[in-house]
């Protein structure tokens, strides 16, 4: 009886989500083009052989880490500084709260869209700076500059639901223990690092693996704004897989980048999951 | 016991519908009266002309229903790919003629000889120049729709204003770079207006490299397969490209910028630059809209010693699904599409330039000097090799071409390793 119950999401499960891992996986030990006549043929090992030797996708490893590792600290930062912020009690919290949140609700290709047109020659900042009497820059098309516009933007989108998450989280603070730690003499940052902190541990370490797993699979900033140039500097794993797949109809060997993505992706998880409970403990 | 009978019924129901799903994606069944067919692009003058006009007109006549469906050419690839992968592609499938090879290596479109041989003759020798664009090995597999053909627009009133005659415009790549020097304006070391734009996007720097190249005498790939890419003819084309970046006598500020696609914001236009490669077929749109600019073109410019060679030739184009069931209904729409005045039509809403030689004659053509000019210069045009694996090699040459712009590297050794990659590609048969 049960188990009839679960049947349907263990199908939905099944069919939608194992179906399609299991059958990536089998695909990377393949080769196979979809407008080939012929199914996958096995090649066992090649696929991730090829990678190891694969240059481009080492550059697209170390252009998802650093996006990784510039966008995540800054984000989560200033989502706690706004967190914080808006925690307190004062006039129009509510509007504030909403503002910063908007971002997260319109979807990321929109919102790439926009800034492709901010970050242009003649777009909004290009106009800031003129109107500051600076020059204007070629953001997007510079090695130099593309990866940190990307960033830039990305920092934007991710503040709202991180804002919103840790509010949740520094709501869930006993306000009895600020007025203890006040009664003990503790000044803010005290109070922030002996109560704040580990009151928000668990929700600030969900923010972090949450914010690992998305940035690792940037795709939509990237193939809006850079489309992976200037030559390559800001083609991240998950756009090199697109290329790999839809461009060139690699499936086999974009499978394999995408499972060596995920276990990227599950080390640097499982690597932030440690630090939260190593300092719980 | 009334909640376990519900799961027979929802599996009932879940059998049901994928089967009508699975049936909506088979071609079995279907009989003559039906065809589907895909389109590239989202240009809304051309979705207009052959769903409003062409489409109806050919149901009417053939007594058949199509089903037209534009795919933005971003989405195009994959969207075709996994069509063939499920066996839901359309029978006729507007593409690129760069997809041709790869389609046709894989045995997914009709080898169209057959067809062909059966066109009247006139109009067969009439479109004598772009029907080899959609040739693999000899072998037709796509009929093209339109040409292209990448020419510099230059502005006359500028080249007055800088003393130049705009009657007498230059003839060779060394005389533009010289003119474009004339033309360049400066704020302090800032270019306030460039004297020469040509594209360096990702894409755009390929064609505007094969532009130089082929000009130089140069090819991608030799005649029996080989990369050659590092030729001196190709070095010398590709130092120059980077020379128009390159310090202070620089004549083009627009290095890796995606150039806008609309006329009114295009450089040439809005007087950003003096001069601009562009797709010759825009002229017109770029005249309306800057009618102040006196835009013109000049005749594709060659190295000196060279003959002139631009990127260019046939471009968009119609295959047929190898798996179609309705091939003759399918051949009887490509042909309705390349009817001297449908086609005539259909270029002039695209902006672009057609594919039959006798339309130098007609009033879209003839009204039009500049547009006269960009179709003389069609025997000039240079496709890119049509071989598979080619968007793997444009990517891969591309990068190694972006870095010597950007003067990360030394052309040469740009071109080298841009050759030892193509090589592999072409190794590898993909």
């Amino acid at each position: 009886m049960g188990l009839l119950f679960v049947l349907p999401a263990a199908l939905y499960v099944a069919v939608f989500q194992l179906g399609p891992v299991l059958y990536g996986l089998v695909l990377s030990f393949s080769s196979y083009s979809p407008i080939s006549r012929d199914g996958p043929s096995f090649i066992g090992w090649d696929n991730y052989a090829a990678i190891v030797n694969d240059a481009e996708f080492g550059q697209a490893m170390l252009v998802t880490g650093r996006y990784v590792l510039q966008v995540l600290p800054i984000t989560v930062a200033i989502a706690l500084g706004l967190a914080i912020l808006s925690n307190r009690t004062f006039r129009g919290v509510g509007l504030f709260r909403t503002g910063l949140y908007v971002p997260h609700v319109v979807s990321l290709t929109a919102v790439s869209m926009i800034w492709l047109w901010m970050y242009s020659d003649v777009g909004l900042v290009n106009l800031v700076l003129d109107a500051l009497g600076q020059p204007g820059q070629r953001w997007l098309t510079t090695e130099s500059g593309a990866l940190n516009a990307v960033s830039a933007m990305r920092i934007w989108k991710a503040l709202g639901s991180n804002m919103v998450l840790l509010l949740a989280g520094l709501q869930t603070v006993p306000k009895d223990l600020y007025e203890a730690a006040r009664m003990d003499g503790a000044n803010a940052w005290q109070q922030f690092r002996a109560v704040t902190l580990p009151g928000i541990r668990p929700m600030l370490t969900y923010v972090i693996v949450m914010d690992i797993i998305y940035l690792a699979q940037g795709f939509a900033e990237i193939f809006v704004l850079t489309q992976g140039g200037p030559y390559g500097t800001t083609t991240t794993v998950n756009y090199l897989i697109y290329t790999e797949a839809f461009q060139y109809n690699q499936m086999g060997s974009a499978s394999a980048m995408a499972f060596v993505l995920f276990a990227f992706i599950a080390a640097l998880t499982i690597v932030a999951l440690r630090a939260g409970q190593g300092r719980r403990s | 016991m009334r909640r376990v009978q519900r799961v027979p019924i929802s599996l009932i129901a879940s059998a049901v519908a994928i089967s009508t799903l699975a049936a909506c994606g088979s071609n079995e069944g279907e009989g003559d009266s039906e065809l589907v067919v895909w389109f590239p692009g989202n240009t809304e003058a051309e979705m207009e002309l052959v769903q409003n006009s062409i489409v109806p007109a050919f149901e009417e006549e053939a007594g058949v229903d199509i089903e037209v469906t534009y795919v933005d050419w971003p989405d195009l690839g994959p969207k075709l790919n996994a069509a063939f992968a499920a066996g839901t592609a359309p029978d006729v499938i507007g593409h690129g003629v760069a997809a041709t090879a790869d389609l046709a290596a894989n045995g997914r479109v009709l080898d169209l000889s057959e067809y062909l041989d059966q066109m009247d003759p006139t109009q067969r020798e009439d479109m004598g120049s772009a029907l080899p664009g959609g040739e693999v090995d000899g072998t037709p597999y796509m009929v093209p729709l339109m040409t292209t053909i990448r020419m510099i627009a230059y502005s006359a009133a500028d080249f007055e204003a800088a003393g130049l005659d705009p009657e007498a415009p230059p003839e060779t790549w060394e005389e533009v770079r010289e003119v474009a020097e004339d033309l360049t304006e400066r704020d302090g070391s800032e270019i306030s207006r460039a004297g020469l734009v040509v594209p360096s996007d990702p894409i755009g720097v390929q064609q505007t490299f094969g532009t130089l190249l082929w000009s130089n005498g140069g090819e991608f790939i030799s005649d029996d397969g080989n990369a050659t890419m590092d030729t001196p003819e190709a070095i010398e084309a590709l130092e120059f490209y980077a020379s128009l970046y390159d310090g202070e006598s620089a004549v083009d500020n627009t290095l890796g910028a995606q150039l806008p696609n609309q006329p009114a914001e295009t450089p040439v236009v809005t007087g950003q630059a003096a001069m601009q490669l562009v797709n010759a077929g825009d002229i017109i749109k770029l005249q309306e809209a800057g009618p102040d600019r006196d835009l013109r073109l000049m005749a594709p410019p060659a190295f000196d010693g060279a003959e002139p060679g631009a990127f260019g030739g046939p471009a968009n184009g119609l295959m047929i699904n190898a798996d179609t069931a309705v091939p003759d209904l399918a051949w009887d729409f490509v042909s309705a599409m390349v009817e001297p005045e449908t086609n005539l039509e259909y270029v002039e809403a695209l902006g672009a330039l057609p594919v039959h030689a006798s339309s130098i004659d007609s009033d879209y053509i003839s009204a039009n000097p500049e547009l006269q000019r960009a179709v003389e210069a069609l025997p000039s045009a240079h496709p890119n090799p049509n071989v598979p694996g080619w968007t793997q090699m444009r990517d891969a040459m591309g990068q190694h071409l972006e870095r010597a712009l950007h003067g990360e590297v030394e052309p040469a050794d740009a071109l080298e390793q841009a050759n030892t990659e193509v090589a592999g590609i072409l190794a590898s048969g993909s």
